[in-house]
């Protein structure tokens, strides 16, 4: 691509982010969402960061295949196990990473 | 009572607030920026066209979905699509915290919307579930934003610069994820919340597969429904039981 098709991409890009982000803010009140479909909605952040994340912890990137025995899947179980015992998100994401890259550098995983 | 004006009276106290509850996660948001901005140099954007992409689309999973697209020269309709469709998520998001600031200015929505990003959101519903207005509401969400908009361009930025020095199998990334899983745990106090997330994770693995990460939505779907069926089912054995 030349270099203005990409920057054409980037505003592109741009847009939709807008459009999906903002969308609802800008025209939101003239839209009536039903009760139960609210309802429904207060689960939708947390499926959300489930979804995220679920990938990251049990697949192999690059083959997709499902792995319950790899690194980060461990390292995110024993993650949860520190943030309820200590509830700070920091110490969490501090402990994460160093028994993740524990794991990586002794080649357990 | 609260009234509209509340929400947007500048509350010094509410954006400390929302500063303090963010700043846990911002390593993490941090982190991921670095692996988004490494990707982008990566693949070939030149320096400003990578800087660009960052300040102006501000959207990771779409920003990586797009860079194959543009390494194929795949047609800019198809990128502009495949954006729409990585960032659907964010419109059950908009829907959920819109009601909140509906008495704000257009472009005072437009922008807010703009910057609001997974987690921020989903803190910001734990504080307040409740579309009334509350005092301090605007300063507190602008205290969750703003910095993890910063966080994730200082970090995208870096990586734009370190480039290929920050090797892959360190794994920055996965502080994001862990940040993650922060956030999510406190989420699923209720049955209904946790039977939704494990099955929204599961699909999400079962569904990496499918093109423009439509699987994160069939996730997000499945998940809420399953939410709602448990709850839904939990009530009426509460109601045979006799319990209100």
């Amino acid at each position: 691509m030349s270099d203005l098709e990409i920057w054409i991409v980037i505003v592109a890009l741009a847009v939709s982010t807008a459009i999906t982000r903002s969308g609802f803010w800008l025209v939101g009140h003239r839209v009536t969402i039903p009760r139960r479909v609210n309802e429904m909605l207060r689960y939708a952040p947390s499926c959300a960061l489930a979804a995220i994340i679920g990938p990251d912890l049990l697949l192999e990137p690059e083959s997709l295949q499902v792995t319950l025995l790899n690194g980060k899947l461990l390292a995110g179980i024993a993650s949860v196990g520190w943030y309820l015992w200590r509830r700070n998100m920091l110490e969490t994401i501090v402990f994460g990473m160093l028994f993740f890259t524990a794991l990586r550098l002794l080649h357990l995983f | 009572m609260n009234k509209a004006s509340d929400v947007v009276t500048p509350d010094p106290a509410a954006w400390r607030d929302g500063v303090r509850t963010g700043i846990p996660t911002l390593f993490g948001i941090g982190a991921w920026g670095l692996v988004v901005g490494v990707a982008m140099i990566k693949s070939g954007l030149t320096l400003p066209q990578a800087l660009g992409m960052t300040l102006l689309v501000f959207a990771g999973s779409a920003q990586l979905a797009s860079l194959p697209l543009i390494a194929a020269g795949a047609p800019i309709w198809v990128i502009f699509t495949t954006g729409l469709v990585v960032n659907l998520r964010f419109v059950i998001f908009s829907a959920l915290l819109a009601p909140h600031f509906r008495m704000l200015p257009w472009y005072q929505r437009l922008h807010l919307g703009f910057v609001s990003g997974d987690i921020s959101i989903a803190l910001f519903l734990q504080r307040y579930p409740d579309p009334a207005p509350s005092k301090g509401k605007l300063s507190y969400l602008k205290g969750l934003l703003y910095p993890n908009w910063a966080s994730w361009q200082i970090g995208s930025i870096a990586g734009i610069f370190l480039g290929n020095v920050v090797p892959a199998e360190w794994g920055l990334g996965f502080a994001g994820t862990l940040a993650i899983l922060c956030v999510m745990v406190p989420m699923v106090a209720s049955r209904p919340a946790l039977c939704g997330v494990l099955v929204a994770g599961g699909v999400s693995v079962l569904a990496a597969g499918l093109p423009y990460k439509l699987g994160l939505l069939a996730a997000v779907l499945v998940g809420m429904f399953t939410a709602m069926a448990v709850e839904e089912l939990g009530d009426r054995f509460a109601a045979a039981k006799g319990q209100p």
